[in-house]
């Protein structure tokens, strides 16, 4: 079987995960059984990934558990393909967002089907975000639209949920922020009035920099939209804007749309992973806010940032996630980002930081902020 | 100020390089008495013992000739008094940062590193006993309260921004950040290549690489062979040094990113995890990655000066020093402000001014 038929089953057993998932059904396999087959492809085909099981001592054919698998640090994904076909191949290639490094060093995931990444963004975001929606309801992004940002993950995400859960409109109503930045604000009061008008509750999609610049624009006034409305907020600042406190922004949220905070849901995603995290706080009133869920075919798991074990329960450590929706690119991902698993799922603390090195050599992160 | 004020009237030029000879005489002196010190380094820089002999046989700047002083006198400025804040250097970087104030004013104060102070300390006690009168030490400084002169402050961008913020507008803030040096590896003989590896892995073991002359990338001219059978020799000389001379013990943080750094370059190309350094190769034409200090080195191939320049251009900013074996090549991919030497010798530059001529 050549290795495109073999990425092509392992998307159909992925997919099959997820719609087991949508439909309450039992999963059609176990995540490790499903984790150790995707990792043994991506042995087979990605020599880099292979080189990695080897430095590690670990052989891919006698992988039985995803925690097994070495997790591919994200800088990889800045520096080398992380792709098990040509990159030709690829149905969509996301890139990270630009640091003052350059345009070369965003980092590149390349997805070979597409639909796999939709389905599980889809069905999560559904069951997180819309699952009490009977009927498509008006869907705003407060972003740019796929054709002015084709590589961004993240506003691929965004346009198939307009997909999923939206009303029909045209793409200038949709998504609200023009190549230059400039959000229309004129374009949101119209369909929030046309949804008042009609009692449709909106679905708003935005990060977290697009919403500070809208709070900022409003200032004090407020935008109420229609009851039981949900806003979605993602990612951080990047410098685009001043950097508010989670639970600050959370509150201007509510008040300038006129929706209880819990309806404020936080996204945690990235652009090397397929798979995404929610706040539980719009379905689950004891769900703590700054706790994220992770769907049955991820799992996020603190561990050592130097002997990459997993930490204690209620330990901080960095995260490393297993996609099962990443099939060709890397099923174990080591992220930078802190995380501490606490009842109900992880939270999320930020971005790992070390103290500045002693000596008056340059850290990374003092180089990226000149 | 509390400090005494000193003789104010304007000195010749002959008398600045006459006070910064004391100063160096001092660091002389501290260097051949250093049984003492020693411990006390070992103990506030984690460098190893060996580390730290190093650092004070080989990389004090004991020998500056007339011409270098001159140019260190003629950049230094004449101001009233000058305030030294050395909160992040190399120990050793305290008499360069002392001699440049000395030349530029009589009255000097230093405030020394916190955790690092004893090197600072013990060459301010011999420049006392040598006939300087004029150099002070405070343990605590009001940045606000500092009415006059300049603040030379080396540390990190964020504590040179802090100490420009609280200083008073009519006093100039001259700020040395952090910085990193590169490795130029022009197309030579296998004989100038193992001796370039040698070298510049003595650059690399000075300081534990925790200098902002330190090197932290190598560009070597050619295709990725040769930058990969470059990486190998340099491998082996860190390794044969890391047992001449052992590195300090590495925090906790910096193991974690080593540990990074060598998964990512083993992903994408291949890495040389020694005993107590690393060696990641790039793949060709790949974007450079920056590899944590403490004996940690990205090497990378770059079949033109052209296409070196392009890939260090977004690490332009910290390059403070370039190192190599085509000194005129070097030249010209150096920024204007880094200082350019063969390999072997960027941790030991002339007592001509600054370490680099970038201000923050």
């Amino acid at each position: 079987m050549d290795h495109l038929a073999q990425s092509s089953i392992l998307h159909g057993r992925a997919r099959a995960l997820v719609a087991a998932f949508e439909a309450g059904l039992a999963a059609p396999e176990s995540f490790d059984t499903l984790a150790c087959d995707i990792a043994r492809f991506q042995a087979a085909h990605i020599e880099g990934f292979a080189r990695l099981c080897a430095a590690r001592g670990v052989a891919p054919a006698a992988l039985t558990r995803a925690d097994q698998i070495p997790a591919v640090p994200t800088d990889a994904f800045k520096v080398t393909s992380v792709f098990a076909f040509d990159e030709g191949a690829a149905q969509a290639t996301f890139r990270t967002s630009g640091t003052s490094q350059g345009e070369g060093a965003r980092g590149t995931h390349a997805l070979r089907d597409v639909a796999t990444y939709e389905a599980a963004s889809v069905a999560f975001g559904r069951r997180w975000l819309a699952r009490d929606l009977t009927k498509p309801v008006p869907v705003v992004v407060l972003g740019p639209s796929p054709a002015a940002l084709p590589d961004s993950s993240l506003v691929h995400m965004c346009e198939a949920f307009v997909r999923a859960f939206g009303t029909p409109a045209k793409p200038e109503a949709t998504y609200l922020v023009d190549a230059d930045g400039v959000l229309d604000l004129s374009a949101f009061d119209e369909r929030v009035a046309t949804a008042l008008a009609r009692r449709e509750p909106m679905l708003v999609l935005g990060t977290s920099f697009a919403f500070v610049h809208f709070v900022d624009a409003i200032g004090k006034d407020s935008f109420a939209l229609p009851p039981n409305s949900r806003v979605m907020q993602t990612g951080g600042y990047k410098g685009k804007t001043r950097e508010v406190p989670p639970a600050v922004l959370r509150s201007d949220l509510a008040r300038l749309f006129d929706v209880e905070p819990r309806a404020i849901v936080a996204e945690y995603g990235m652009t090397e992973l397929s798979s995404q995290f929610y706040e539980r706080t719009l379905f689950d009133a004891s769900a703590a806010q700054g706790t994220y869920a992770e769907p049955p075919w991820a799992r996020v798991v603190p561990v050592d940032p130097e002997t990459l074990a997993p930490v204690a329960h209620g330990e901080i450590g960095i995260a490393r996630i297993v996609d099962l929706m990443n099939i060709d690119s890397a099923v174990a991902v080591l992220t930078q980002d802190s995380v501490r698993r606490i009842d109900g799922g992880f939270e999320l603390l930020g971005r790992k930081l070390g103290a500045p090195p002693r000596g008056c050599s340059i850290a990374m992160d003092e180089l990226l902020g000149r | 100020m509390s400090a005494a004020r000193g003789d104010r009237r304007s000195r010749s030029v002959a008398e600045r390089i006459r006070d910064v000879r004391i100063v160096q005489a001092a660091a002389r002196h501290v260097v051949d008495r250093r049984a003492e010190l020693v411990p006390r380094l070992v103990a506030s820089t984690g460098l190893s013992r060996e580390g730290v002999e190093l650092a004070l046989t080989h990389h004090v700047e004991l020998d500056a000739t007339d011409a270098d002083l001159a140019q260190l006198v003629a950049g230094a400025g004449d101001s009233p008094r000058v305030t030294v804040v050395l909160s992040a250097n190399v120990f050793v970087g305290a008499l360069r940062a002392i001699a440049l104030a000395r030349a530029a004013a009589v009255d000097v104060i230093v405030k020394p590193s916190r955790r690092d102070p004893a090197f600072a300390l013990a060459l301010i006690e011999a420049a006392a006993a040598a006939g300087d009168a004029h150099l002070h030490v405070v343990e605590e400084l009001d940045i606000a309260a500092v009415d006059e002169g300049e603040i030379h402050v080396y540390g990190h961008d964020a504590t040179v921004a802090e100490i420009q913020r609280k200083a008073r507008p009519d006093v100039r803030v001259r700020g040395h950040g952090s910085g990193m040096g590169v490795a130029w590896v022009a197309a030579g003989d296998e004989r100038a290549f193992a001796t370039a590896a040698r070298d510049l892995a003595a650059d690399v073991v000075a300081f534990d690489q925790r200098g902002c002359l330190s090197p932290r990338v190598a560009l070597v001219e050619g295709d990725q062979a040769r930058a990969e059978a470059f990486a190998a020799t340099v491998h082996e000389a860190l390794e044969h040094l890391g047992a001449v001379v052992p590195r300090g013990p590495l925090p906790p943080d910096v193991a974690a990113e080593a540990a990074r750094y060598a998964d990512t370059m083993t992903y994408a190309c291949r890495a040389f995890v020694g005993t107590q350094h690393v060696v990641g190769i790039a793949p060709a034409g790949a974007p450079l990655a920056l590899p944590p200090p403490y004996r940690h080195l990205h090497v990378a191939s770059a079949g033109s000066r052209a296409s070196a320049s392009a890939l260090l251009a977004p690490l332009a900013k910290g390059i403070v020093a370039v190192g190599s074996d085509d000194l005129a090549g070097a030249r010209t991919l150096a920024p204007a402000w880094a200082r350019v030497s063969r390999l072997g010798a960027m941790q030991r530059p002339p007592l001509d001014g600054p370490v680099d001529l970038r201000e923050v």
